[in-house]
């Protein structure tokens, strides 16, 4: 069944039109609305967005010619196809010097409306790819782009900067969350491999039994429901680069094949006796530490050899603080925007609560964090309640046994309303006792 | 559903119609019957353009279909709607009446041999295309499916007269 995502505004005063055109458009499974004139349909395209809005020249009030000059005042983008009489063609004309997409004369030959409508939504589709591709640039990795002024993360962009311009295969070892497919990216982005794509094999997601598959690719017929032949991420690869994520999850058996390819760039596929040759260049990134998984037996050594040829460590992001600030704010922006919020800025309360948190998820956590206080948060300012974690914030950083033994009396004092007796009994001391901790921690009442 | 009636509507060759019943009651696998009343078209015509309404026409139909019935009407006249020059055949999404021309179905229109064959063909092609539309049937995408929107003959020829796999589905669930 064909159904579109595309809305139809129908604006014409004649109900039989109306009618005519809306079951037209429905049948091909557009969402359809109707406006008799010029009014009703601007009050309809201010509340709702309409991809293509079919308008009559003739309208009583404020004519067609009018209504398409205040859509596109409204919104640019809109299609705005005219009907017309051949009478007023000239009119027609004007309305497409005044940004209208086409024109059509009543009453239409059903595969000229047909053709119009279809060449329209053609035109929509691009328009939204060509958008969805402009996002895709702006999101490849510049070095310059990626967040960070900690010594750690200047160190790993300078090994990014050295390491790009080489062909050599790299291993980028951190922890979880810390962005090593960005790095990864920013290898790939600044080589000469650029014009062709990161091939990515997510080893940890793929099971035991499909990875040959998938990295090998297969020929028609290779297993119980290979009915087509395929190919496999080193072919895909091939002028490109290859990145194996969590390549520590892989089987010691496919260890062995993955080592042969690497030292030949050439394999069959599965169910195939023909060899393929493909030129990548491996990069593989672990949040194991791969030495000790060899000396375990679990990592074959050779290979780890083979990988190991240029290796980037990402630090935590505990280990490098003072790029949290820097990260926060760029998330900020980043959701504010997707989200059409006004958030710009982050409250003192809240940015010392991110500062003092050990973000064991790493940036991947920080970048949630941001994002789900940009969706609860109201106002310009990320507060600490929209982080999820202000409970634990407020308990303060004592730095020495004194400062947490004068603070833990006070509150104890406070929670037994200053009565000595009890306060003492809590603490487990006697009363003589509290007060010369009282004096000493000059503590008063009400303070 | 109870029953699909079709009504012939100044429509001469009903024998033709009489073979079509039964291939229609198995795609919708409802009950299909001919029916014989006496329907005037005089008042549809419209001198201006020569055609006949067929917005007016099924609004005359959905009066005389009953409750739970669908009602296709077929005639041989030029059939219209005021901002179409022609149309093959209408239906509203979900109505209960629909209506059908074969007046541009015939090859001789186009300069061709007549075909009687592919005339019959075209003619069942449309009947079922607008009674899936008064069942609730959008236009589909897939090649060769009757539910395919077509503007111009050629076009019907590269169709089928059966639904495909999904249409098929979903006219089950409606007819439910």
């Amino acid at each position: 069944m064909m159904d579109n995502n595309l809305s139809i505004l129908v604006v014409d005063d004649e109900l039989s039109v109306r009618d005519s055109l809306s079951n037209w458009f429905i049948e091909d499974g557009y969402t359809v609305d109707t406006a008799e004139d010029a009014k009703v349909a601007l009050k309809k395209i201010e509340a709702y967005h309409f991809h293509i809005i079919l308008i009559d020249i003739k309208l009583p009030g404020m004519d067609g010619l009018e209504l398409n000059r205040r859509i596109k005042t409204i919104n640019e983008d809109t299609i705005v196809i005219i009907m017309t009489a051949f009478a007023s063609v000239d009119s027609a004309v004007e309305a497409l010097k005044d940004g209208a997409y086409d024109y059509v004369c009543k009453p239409f030959d059903p595969d000229a409306v047909t053709h119009i409508i279809r060449n329209a939504s053609k035109s929509i589709q691009l328009s939204q790819e060509n958008l969805s591709l402009q996002d895709r640039i702006k999101s490849l990795v510049n070095v310059e782009d990626i967040i960070g002024e900690s010594e750690g993360i200047l160190n790993v962009l300078e090994q990014v900067r050295v390491v790009a311009e080489t062909d050599s295969t790299v291993i980028i070892n951190g922890d979880s969350g810390t962005g090593k497919e960005l790095i990864a990216k920013a290898i790939h982005m600044n080589s000469s491999r650029r014009f062709f794509p990161m091939v990515t094999v997510h080893c940890g997601a793929i099971a035991e039994n499909l990875m040959e598959s998938e990295l090998f690719g297969h020929e028609r017929g290779a297993f119980t429901g290979a009915q087509y032949a395929r190919k496999g991420k080193f072919e895909m690869a091939d002028g490109a680069t290859l990145f194996l994520d969590e390549i520590s999850t892989i089987s010691m058996k496919m260890q062995i094949e993955i080592l042969r390819v690497l030292e030949t760039k050439k394999f069959t596929r599965v169910g195939g006796n023909r060899e393929f040759s493909s030129d990548f260049r491996v990069i593989c990134a672990t949040n194991r530490d791969l030495a000790t998984m060899v000396k375990n037996g679990e990592f074959r050594e050779d290979l780890f050899y083979r990988l190991n040829v240029f290796s980037i460590d990402i630090p935590p992001l505990r280990e490098r603080v003072e790029d949290i600030k820097l990260l926060s704010e760029h998330f900020v922006k980043l959701y504010a925007d997707q989200m059409n919020k006004g958030t710009r800025h982050i409250g003192k309360r809240a940015a010392k609560a991110l500062q003092n948190y050990a973000f064991p998820g790493n940036v991947r956590e920080l970048e949630n964090l941001i994002e789900r206080a940009i969706v609860i948060g109201t106002g310009d300012t990320v507060q600490l309640k929209d982080l999820p974690f202000q409970q634990n914030i407020d308990k303060p950083t004592w730095e020495s046994i004194q400062d947490m033994e004068h603070h833990h009396i006070e509150s104890i004092l406070k929670k037994y309303d200053w009565n000595i007796s009890q306060a003492a009994k809590a603490l487990g001391v006697d009363r003589v006792t509290l007060y010369s901790k009282i004096k000493k921690y000059k503590i008063e009442k009400g303070s | 559903m109870s029953l699909i009636k079709i009504i012939p509507l100044q429509f001469s060759a009903v024998e033709e119609l009489e073979i079509m019943l039964s291939i229609i009651s198995n795609r919708f696998k409802i009950e299909t019957r001919l029916s014989t009343r006496p329907f005037d078209m005089t008042p549809y015509f419209n001198p201006v353009r020569s055609q006949y309404n067929a917005n007016e026409i099924i609004q005359q139909l959905v009066t005389s279909a009953g409750d739970d019935n669908k009602i296709v009407g077929i005639t041989e006249l030029d059939l219209f709607i005021p901002v179409l020059k022609y149309i093959f055949g209408q239906a509203y999404l979900g109505g209960s009446a629909a209506l059908v021309s074969g007046h541009r179905l015939h090859n001789s229109r186009y300069g061709l041999a007549e075909d009687p064959k592919l005339y019959s063909d075209r003619l069942l092609k449309c009947l079922i295309h607008e009674l899936g539309h008064a069942f609730g049937l959008k236009h589909c995408l897939k090649p060769g499916c009757v539910m395919v929107s077509t503007t111009y003959v050629e076009e019907m020829d590269q169709k089928s007269d059966i639904f495909c796999h999904t249409c098929q589905e979903e006219l089950a669930e409606l007819t439910a």
